[in-house]
């Protein structure tokens, strides 16, 4: 006959212990996912749509470009979005400001990016119209996106 | 686990189930996630990296032993195996938590180092919990060997 014995206090430590770990877990995993949906639907829906509140403007005056650009970065998630761009020199011709947002979570904030490109009928005519920046995104302080890509397009064409 | 008597029978039941199991999703399933990739996108170099299946040849390992040793003092250190493995497992999957790709000029980035801490937490508390509860099993039982000898 086999003996039955009461599980001791210690093993229920252990098991409230484990349930913690893992609900504090689910309670991460969960909200990071939720939050990561939401700021991806609430920026996709600003950049595909049309939206008014990102406005950018290209302006030439004699040989320099200047390229402003302000964007409303909206934060429907859970936790503090921040929103860096960059410009990776060396660049010929070419000044980024490095610009940055806070925004927490519920909120809007409005990032304002400027490029100075100078000697602009240069810049087109060359070969390479790369300009490489960086877009980072991160949902403080889990995840964190950085996407390196083109700047050059937003050099107004035909220099004027 | 510690405070019951487990027959021989059932070990060996239990052994064979975590093989069972273990050798299907550590062996079958990436074998065949495999051949999927590979006639699906034959051009592209998605591929299941043979690391998976030398983790799984230490996970059926420490699983099975586990399984036969259960409520055994030997059990221990293989199912700490198990959850370090685990550990070892998820970060060498997630390159430490920073995976990139490059696709036609645009490099992507993504950073999950401190999602990553709590995602092992649960494997790296299973390590701990394991020897812990060995322990407390242990001295209940001599507590209750001490104060009524003929209760076993």
């Amino acid at each position: 006959m086999q003996v039955k014995r009461k599980t001791p206090r210690g093993i229920w430590v252990l098991r409230g212990v484990t349930v913690a770990i893992v609900l504090v877990v689910l309670l991460v995993v969960g909200t990071v996912a939720y939050s990561a949906y939401e700021d991806y639907s609430a920026i996709r829906a600003e950049l595909a749509g049309g939206s008014q509140q990102a406005s950018g403007a290209a302006v030439i005056r004699g040989s320099t470009e200047t390229v402003s650009l302000n964007i409303t970065v909206p934060n429907s998630g859970l936790y503090p979005l921040n929103v860096t761009l960059t410009c990776d020199y060396p660049t010929a011709n070419v000044v980024c400001q490095r610009t940055s947002v806070n925004v927490p979570p519920g909120q809007e904030g409005v990032l304002r990016f400027k490029m100075t490109v100078s000697n602009v009928s240069q810049f087109e005519s060359s070969a390479d119209r790369v300009i490489n920046g960086t877009v980072a995104i991160s949902m403080t302080p889990f995840v964190g996106l950085t996407v390196g890509t083109d700047f050059g397009g937003f050099v107004k064409s035909g220099g004027g | 686990m510690y405070g019951k008597t487990v027959t021989t029978r059932k070990r060996i039941l239990s052994a064979v189930w975590a093989l069972v199991v273990n050798v299907v999703f550590w062996i079958v399933i990436p074998y065949y996630v495999g051949v999927f990739l590979a006639g699906r996108v034959p051009e592209s170099a998605l591929t299941v990296p043979s690391f998976v299946y030398e983790f799984g040849i230490l996970f059926i390992i420490l699983e099975v032993g586990a399984a036969f040793f259960q409520g055994k003092a030997v059990a221990v250190p293989m199912i700490s195996g198990v959850a370090l493995l685990t550990v070892v497992y998820i970060w060498y999957a997630t390159n430490g938590g920073i995976l990139g790709v490059e696709t036609a000029g645009i490099t992507i980035a993504l950073s999950f180092r401190i999602l990553l801490y709590v995602l092992v937490l649960p494997s790296v508390w299973a390590a701990i919990r394991a020897p812990l509860a060995y322990m407390v099993w242990r001295n209940a039982m001599k507590a209750e060997l001490s104060t009524s000898p003929s209760a076993v």
